[in-house]
């Protein structure tokens, strides 16, 4: 066996798991299993048959960019409203409310009416999970009949390498969602947005040649920036805040303080 | 309303929602295709990652921007 492809194969396979995981995890967290679930296997049945059907001609048909760029784009969407979203609920620009609870009310009501309960697919959550295994899955497939195409019998040597790597992934996974449950839902959507919106940022400058320093560790680097970034605009727009309310009560208070019957 | 415009407007709410992420999203998207596709801008190419983030900030600051006017338009009336 070739040890090299095998190595090879498996720590450049593993950065793509982390990524697809990642993304299968925020579906799971803000929306539920099912959906995340059921995206990632539509994905992987689209790649097998991708794979099943090109087979090793996949490297040369596929314009990887073209789907980067699609798959970037949407991302850049998704994140740039979650995280928005997120600041604004910060600040008290929209109302906080948790999802948990208002599912729980939900399903409460549905069982006092004695009506079954339905746990339904969420179409964002489905999307994303989709989205992510889609595109991470296809490199894996890349990194695979590439690393196999330098070795004799490499792409079966090379596969092993991968599916290890997925494996590990998955396993490592299983075992961190369970503590991300106690963290409040909007700093959950907060952190979810600046990752779609990094993963986005990453992949539609790829599309376009944009070589980042580093390679996939760039990620992190995107993720510190615009972490940073969020966190001035949340204490920049807090501070405008009071300004904004004491502008508000002295509206309020002028047409009151000429009233007579003015309430406590 | 129209069925078909009924569905570009789910479409349009499931996928972005707010007018100013999507037309600052496309803005970054067609200065990028400039860049990288028309020979004149070559200088221009090795900023591109910077323009990118920035252009993702500056529409981050946009749609915030409008979000906080909304607000103050609500307490004022």
């Amino acid at each position: 066996m070739q040890w090299a492809i095998v190595v090879a194969a498996f720590l450049a396979s593993a950065v793509e798991f982390v990524e697809a995981f990642t993304l299968v995890l925020v579906a799971r967290i803000t929306t539920n299993w099912r959906s995340a679930i059921v995206g990632a296997l539509a994905a992987v049945a689209t790649l097998g048959v991708i794979v099943g059907t090109l087979g090793v001609a996949l490297v040369t048909l596929i314009p990887l960019d073209v789907l980067r760029f699609v798959i970037g784009f949407l991302l850049l969407l998704f994140g740039l409203k979650w995280l928005k979203n997120a600041i604004a609920r910060y600040n008290g620009l929209k109302l906080l409310h948790d999802e948990e609870a208002i599912y729980r009310a939900r399903v409460a009501e549905a069982r006092a009416r004695g009506e079954p309960v339905k746990s339904g697919l969420a179409p964002f959550g489905v999307l994303l999970s989709y989205k992510g295994v889609l595109l991470e899955g296809l490199e894996v497939a890349f990194i695979v009949i590439s690393f196999g195409g330098s070795g004799v019998g490499g792409t079966g040597t090379a596969a092993l390498g991968g599916a290890v790597a997925g494996l590990l992934v998955l396993g490592i996974g299983v075992l961190v969602q369970a503590p991300l449950h106690r963290i409040p839902e909007n700093t959950l959507k907060f952190v979810v947005g600046i990752m779609l919106t990094t993963f986005g940022t990453f992949w539609a400058g790829e599309s376009f040649g944009i070589t980042w320093p580093l390679s996939d560790l760039f990620l992190l680097i995107l993720a510190a920036l615009y972490l940073v970034a969020s966190g001035l605009l949340i204490s920049a727009i807090k501070q405008r805040q009071p300004r904004m309310v004491e502008a508000s009560t002295t509206l309020r208070a002028a047409p009151l303080s000429q009233d007579k019957g003015v309430r406590p | 309303m129209n069925i078909i415009l009924k569905a570009m407007l789910a479409i349009y709410n499931f996928f972005v929602g707010d007018l100013v992420i999507l037309i600052g999203v496309s803005l970054i998207m067609i200065i990028l295709a400039l860049i990288h596709f028309l020979s004149t801008s070559i200088s221009l190419r090795g900023a591109s990652g910077v323009i990118l983030i920035i252009g993702v900030l500056a529409t981050l600051v946009a749609t915030l921007g409008r979000e906080i006017m909304r607000s103050e338009n609500r307490q004022q009336a």
